[in-house]
């Protein structure tokens, strides 16, 4: 019941007006995103549990440089003015010394440069779109840092499975007309471009269409045999239905959202296990991984995309280790220090040196498997295709 | 010919589903000149209360997943009955709340007043059952039947033949029996209604009632495709509205043909260039707006001079 | 009053100066700056739904205009930021003007959905089409305007968009006040008697939808430049929603936009912390406030402050001596040749023909009455010959110019006034206000003038006024001039129409059963007002059915039966004619009782 959420609020607004109750010398942490508003919110939801265990975690285990982390949560209900009042808010106002979120890449488009500017360090944990960390990577510090499946990585997984198993090299792509999916589109074309491979289709729905039959028949009739399917969850069950109406089962390849619950649900168990998609770590991926989930459930029993968790729990761990290498919480010192931050050891991975001075992407393809889901949960997916891969593969 | 086949069987299915709805803005707005503006929220009250109702036959708490075996045509029937009668008694709160205050005062007060209930049942869904979409079996089974080469989902069959039942059955209602012609009649002059001795605030209250749970319904009919969101109100009841001012929203089978016309439009127009529906359909609203401003089967009002 | 705004438009320059220099907070100063932009886009908005009672829910197309305006100006042509701000108000008008061509023909909910659908396909375009507004993505890099090389600053943002506001205001404000403030209103009360007196409804809506455009394009374009960035995801139907949320929660005084934004945009930042809580608190305010404020909360204010200090309910005191009213010279046409001349008028509604094959003569001067029994198409042909109605056969000429084809206020401008027989009166107005939109079509400043209320606007404005108070002088309503017209007698309301329609200076005035209603010795007085406006070289044409009252005054009477017109000449010939008394009698032998005084009773007994 979430109503305990809101509850909660109303007691968190009488205990801020009481006042007092953060202490000079404790360190704010900023999340901004989406938790109500839109069809991602479930993203974010899950994105700020993830963001609070972890701060819970750290405190328990002493804090960070002798001092409390607090966290400072805001919702930016999906548009992006309330997201750049909100970072302004987090920033000048309530002084936090790092940020974690948004929920979509728009929003993260949309604010990013106000960080920059006060050099407040930020990493994305859910937004993909390939620009957040790109657009400042030349400025002498680029506080925008990111530990998710940026588009562009998963792209050069999912193409160069597409690449290597379609038999007539005929790759079609269909995606939702959010700018998720059309970003996807575009990088997916660039990097089919890069194995010389043209896509004989590019079709586009809308976010809630539930069917797909019309767009995917013009794919079929171009003689495709596998299909790139950019979307969120719903998306791309409707995009398997629709498949299944016309009668065709094509290799379909997506990306990591397709590791919602809401995937076999809509598209039933049988459809689901056709899809191959993208992951970087499942709740049953360890031990550290199953932990977090059940204790996310506790407070978020509907959660669908662990990953989101997972992603942010892991962006608050390594804030927390820059910050102790740095022994400050000076942002530009910070920033500096995540560049080099060692020996983390995440829900994801164990991050070593995670980002470089031009690269601040946390995820790559390296980290990247490909996957599906079998039963209630998504397994490691392996072929005869995959074992034949080398890292000239991953083209990006 | 598949595909258009294929295409005109989705779009009618969800043209079942908007005119459902868009028969409810008529229904309202013949006796109140006002209609609810936040009707999607009401389609996701349906949506969510069935859901529920079905994980308690079930013996599941609220926020468990919904398997197929949940789902028997039985308990499908009785959430129907369940969905529809809460939002009917939303549909009763809506009127004392947030229309009666306001009808026949001139002005905007009640598009905001509805809008607001809206936020308001949205939101309450959303800290109830939080903002991940649920999806939802249908109880027909989820295996394609194939029919000249194109396949429809059961749950799209259903749709179609309860809405389409649905409608009959209001057009008789209101064209045959005491209680439909009373209806018109206040639609038609309310004072002179009320000296004919019919009870007008009864038929107003029960407006609501009607026009409420078929939102409820049409959220249950919708679930099973769309997977049930708290998110999926505005868009359904945006086109919804659009279907009943096309069609005529003082023209009960005007606002049924809106909702078909609008439905067979959509997919239509995804055949051509999915990404380019709703500007495509917009647009082609404004133009018959101008051209007919009352709608394709409304009635012109002349001011009286 | 004037001071009070005075002091209240000195403290907010004075506070817009000052604050950034108290707080240099950041988030303090964009909240402030929001304020601005909502404010703006708000006042605007104002003028189109409160005052002109047009719905918009669309607005966030507009503002998306405005922004990518901006956007795509310094980005991609490289214009200068301050005049690629400048364009986007003006883009921005443009497209509400488009939105406007529909609105003279839809009203109501079909109105709401054609700015539903505006606003969608706005949005739609912005994010589909790519290539050139960038969908989600966006533009980066929009230039923000800049002060010797120095781009500006949260500070210079505050100013600038404060000092934009304050322009904003002065200029709307004046232009409420003006001659444009009382179309507005008259075409939100009652358009056709709007048309009547000259009001170009097409125009005043028009108007309505691009005055609320230019702002909101400004609103969009600070947003756009100040962020320097601007993606599909900022225009959504949300944010139309909340512009008109900040306009009816305001209250319709020059005060309420402002009010509104302030209380909403702090509301926003204030409950960011608690979404659920700030979710539940949107629905409620849009549920309950209108419950509890009919207009909004600066009408609260303002009724809740003219209980506490009466004296700012006391409506400013009239010049008293103003002299006789007379028609311009010019205006009056030479007596005694024909006026009007109309041949073989003929409208049919289906089956039922109202007025069939009617000619007809008025001569200047003259007082022609239109008799006939009920249903015979007297109300008809008043509104074929006023542009109400379109004729489908028949011309008509009035002081030598076809009337054909014209809309209803420019036939009023050639010279033709007129009542109703449902009495349309702008009924929230006061009594001199009716009659200053009367006026409306002989004030000739021009927009320029009425937003600036520059010398030439505040002239006229006094000169109307004054006109005005002669009419309502001769009318004997004087004393009424700053009553609510809804709230006068019965009687009195029928002689303000009269007064609103000789406000438009008519050569022939048309007047739809003026005696409807009143006793007999409103009738009396009547009799005398109809007598001084014939003085004052008025032609009148009028339907009546107290037949004593025609009798004694016109000159002329014709009689219209079942659409045609069966006999017309002096009153004595005419309720003489066998045609007319079988008209009022029928056929078959009725009663004497049934025929109305006056006809076959020479001389009339009452």
């Amino acid at each position: 019941m979430d109503i305990r959420r809101w509850i909660g609020g109303a007691l968190a607004m009488a205990t801020a007006l009481a006042a007092g109750t953060v202490q000079a010398q404790d360190i704010k942490i900023g999340f901004n995103g989406d938790q109500s508003a839109t069809a991602v919110a479930e993203l974010g939801t899950a994105g700020r549990w993830g963001f609070e265990m972890a701060i819970e975690d750290i405190n328990k285990a002493g804090g960070v440089l002798g001092r409390k982390l607090v966290p400072v949560i805001r919702d930016d209900l999906g548009t992006p003015p309330k997201s750049i009042q909100n970072v302004t808010e987090l920033i000048d106002n309530e002084g936090v010394a790092a940020i974690v979120g948004p929920t979509n890449s728009g929003n993260a488009l949309a604010f990013m440069h106000i960080p920059q500017q006060k050099k407040i360090p930020v990493i994305v944990p859910i937004a993909t779109a390939t620009e957040v960390t790109t657009r400042y990577a030349k400025q002498a510090q680029n506080f925008l840092f990111r530990i998710s499946m940026v588009d562009r990585e998963q792209v050069a997984l999912i193409v160069a499975y597409a690449v290597k198993a379609s038999p007539t090299k005929k790759i079609a792509i269909i995606a939702d007309s959010t700018g998720y999916g059309q970003g996807g589109i575009k990088d997916a074309t660039e990097v089919l471009a890069l194995h010389g491979i043209k896509p004989v289709a590019v079709e586009k729905f809308g976010p809630k269409d539930t069917d797909m039959t019309s767009q995917l028949s013009k794919i079929r009739g171009e003689g495709a045999d596998t299909v790139i399917v950019y979307a969120i969850a719903d998306g791309t069950a409707h995009t398997l239905k629709s498949l299944d109406k016309i009668g065709w089962a094509p290799i379909t390849l997506s990306t990591w959202g397709s590791q919602s619950s809401v995937l076999p649900r809509t598209a039933g168990q049988k459809l689901a296990e056709r899809l191959i998609l993208t992951a970087s770590t499942t709740e049953d991926s360890n031990p550290r991984a199953k932990a977090l989930g059940e204790r996310i459930r506790k407070n978020y029993p509907t959660m669908t995309t662990f990953a989101c968790a997972a992603q942010a729990y892991d962006a608050v761990l390594l804030l927390a280790a820059a910050m102790k290498a740095a022994g400050t919480t000076d942002g530009e010192k910070v920033a500096a220090a995540l560049e080099g931050v060692t020996g983390v050891q995440g829900i994801v991975k164990t991050y070593d040196k995670p980002f470089s001075k031009t690269d601040h992407e946390g995820l790559t393809v390296a980290d990247f498997y490909l996957a599906r889901w079998k039963g209630s949960l998504v397994g490691r997916y392996e072929d005869a295709v995959t074992k034949t891969f080398t890292p000239a593969d991953f083209k990006k | 010919m598949v595909v258009l086949l294929q295409a005109l069987f989705s779009g009618l299915a969800l043209g079942g589903i908007y005119s459902l709805v868009a028969v409810g803005f008529n229904i309202t707005h013949g006796t109140t000149r006002t209609f609810n503006f936040g009707q999607g929220e009401f389609l996701v009250a349906g949506a969510f209360v069935s859901v529920s109702v079905l994980l308690l036959l079930a013996g599941k708490g609220i926020n468990a997943p919904l398997d197929a075996i949940d789902v028997t045509p039985t308990v499908y029937a009785v959430s129907l009955v369940g969905g529809t009668l809460v939002t009917a008694v939303l549909g009763v709160m809506l009127y004392f709340t947030a229309v009666r205050p306001f009808a026949g005062r001139p002005g905007l007060a009640w598009v905001m007043s509805t809008i607001g209930f809206g936020i308001l049942v949205q939101n309450t869904a959303l800290a109830i059952w939080g903002p991940s979409p649920v999806p939802m079996p249908s109880p027909l089974g989820n295996d394609v039947i194939r029919l000249a080469g194109a396949g429809f989902v059961p749950q799209e069959i259903l749709v179609l033949v309860v809405s389409v039942a649905v409608l009959i059955a209001l057009d008789v209602v209101m064209r045959r029996t005491r209680l439909g012609k009373a209806m018109r009649a206040v639609a038609e002059n309310r004072n002179a209604a009320t000296l004919m001795g019919i009870d007008v605030s009864a038929v107003v209250v029960g407006a609501f009632v009607l026009s409420s749970a078929f939102a409820g319904l049409a959220g249950l009919l919708v679930a099973p495709i769309t997977t049930a969101s708290v998110y999926m109100g505005l868009t359904l009841a945006l086109k919804a509205f659009s279907a009943a001012i096309v069609g005529g929203l003082d023209n009960p089978r005007g606002c049924m043909l809106g909702g078909f016309l609008m439905g067979l439009l959509e997919a239509l127009v995804g055949l051509w260039h999915a990404e380019l529906r709703e500007i495509a359909i917009f647009l082609l609203i404004i133009v018959v707006l101008a051209v007919k401003p009352e709608g394709l089967l409304g009635r012109r009002r002349v001011e009286k001079v | 009053m004037k001071r009070l705004h005075l002091a209240g438009v000195v403290a907010a320059a004075a506070f817009v100066i000052l604050a950034p220099f108290i707080t240099g907070n950041g988030f303090h100063l964009k909240v402030l700056f929001m304020i601005g932009v909502n404010y703006l886009a708000a006042v605007g908005l104002n003028v189109l739904v409160n005052h002109t009672g047009q719905k918009s829910l669309g607005h966030a197309g507009l503002f998306a205009v405005g922004a990518y305006t901006a956007a795509l100006l310094t980005t991609r042509f490289e214009w200068s930021p301050w005049l690629a701000f400048a364009a986007s108000g003006v883009t921005a008008g443009v497209f509400g003007a488009l939105v406007a061509l529909p609105a003279l023909r839809v009203a109501g909910p079909a109105l709401a959905m054609v700015t539903i659908g505006f606003g969608i396909v706005i949005e739609k375009i912005v994010s589909e089409w790519q290539d050139v507004f960038g969908g989600q993505a966006g533009i980066y890099g929009v230039v923000s305007p800049s002060v010797g090389g120095t781009d500006f600053g949260p500070r210079e943002w505050v100013w600038f968009t404060g000092a934009l506001c304050l322009v904003a205001h002065l200029a709307v404000r004046s232009l409420l006040r003006g001659k444009h403030g009382r179309a507005f209103r008259a075409v939100s009360h009652a358009e056709i008697a709007a048309e009547s007196v000259g009001v170009s409804v097409y125009r005043v809506k028009v108007l309505a939808f691009v005055v609320s455009a230019i702002t909101c394009g400004f609103a969009g374009a600070l947003v756009a430049q100040q962020n320097q960035y601007i993606n599909s995801d900022f225009i959504t139907f949300g944010l139309s929603i909340f512009f008109l949320l900040i306009v009816l929660f305001g209250g319709s005084s020059p005060a309420g936009p402002l009010l509104g934004a302030i209380l909403l945009t702090l509301l926003d930042a204030f409950l960011a912390r608690w979404p659920h809580i700030q979710h539940f608190t949107y629905g409620l305010l849009l549920l309950f406030a209108l419950y509890l404020m009919r207009d909004g909360l600066s009408g609260a204010i303002g009724a809740l402050a003219r209980k506490v200090v009466p004296s700012l309910g006391v409506p400013p005191a009239l010049p008293t001596a103003v002299g006789d009213w007379q028609l311009r010279a010019g205006e009056v046409a030479s007596p005694d040749r024909p006026l009007l001349e109309a041949r073989g008028l003929r409208k049919a509604y289906g089956g039922v023909v109202p007025v069939n094959r009617v000619d007809l003569d008025l001569r200047t001067g003259h007082i022609h009455s239109l008799i006939g029994p009920n249903g015979a198409g007297k109300t008809t042909l008043i509104n074929l010959l006023s542009g109400i109605v379109a004729p489908d056969e028949g011309s008509v000429v009035f002081n030598g110019r076809p009337l054909a084809g014209l809309a209803p206020n420019r036939v009023c401008r050639l010279g033709l006034g007129r009542t109703f027989q449902n009495l349309k009166l702008f009924v929230d107005m006061t009594v001199l206000e009716n009659v200053e939109v009367g006026l409306h079509a002989h004030l000739d400043a021009g927009m320029w003038h009425t937003l600036w209320a520059t010398r030439t606007a505040v002239r006229e404005e006094h000169e109307a006024r004054d006109e005005a108070l002669r009419i309502l002088d001769f009318l004997d309503l004087r004393d009424k001039a700053n009553e609510r017209a809804g709230s006068l007698p019965y009687g009195l309301q029928r002689r303000l129409e009269i007064a609103r329609a000789l406000a438009t200076h008519p050569r022939l005035l048309l007047l739809d059963e003026p005696a409807a209603g009143l006793n007999p010795q409103e009738t009396g007085d009547l009799i005398d007002v109809i007598g001084r406006i014939r003085d004052r070289g008025i032609t009148i044409l009028l339907i009546e059915h107290h037949m004593d009252l025609v009798m004694k005054i016109s000159d002329h009477v014709i009689v219209l039966d079942r659409g045609e017109k069966i006999a017309e000449g002096p009153p004595s010939e005419v309720q003489r004619n066998p045609r007319v008394i079988r008209a009022y009698l029928g056929d078959d032998d009725a009663a004497e009782d049934d025929l109305p005084p006056g006809i076959a009773t020479a001389g009339g007994h009452g």
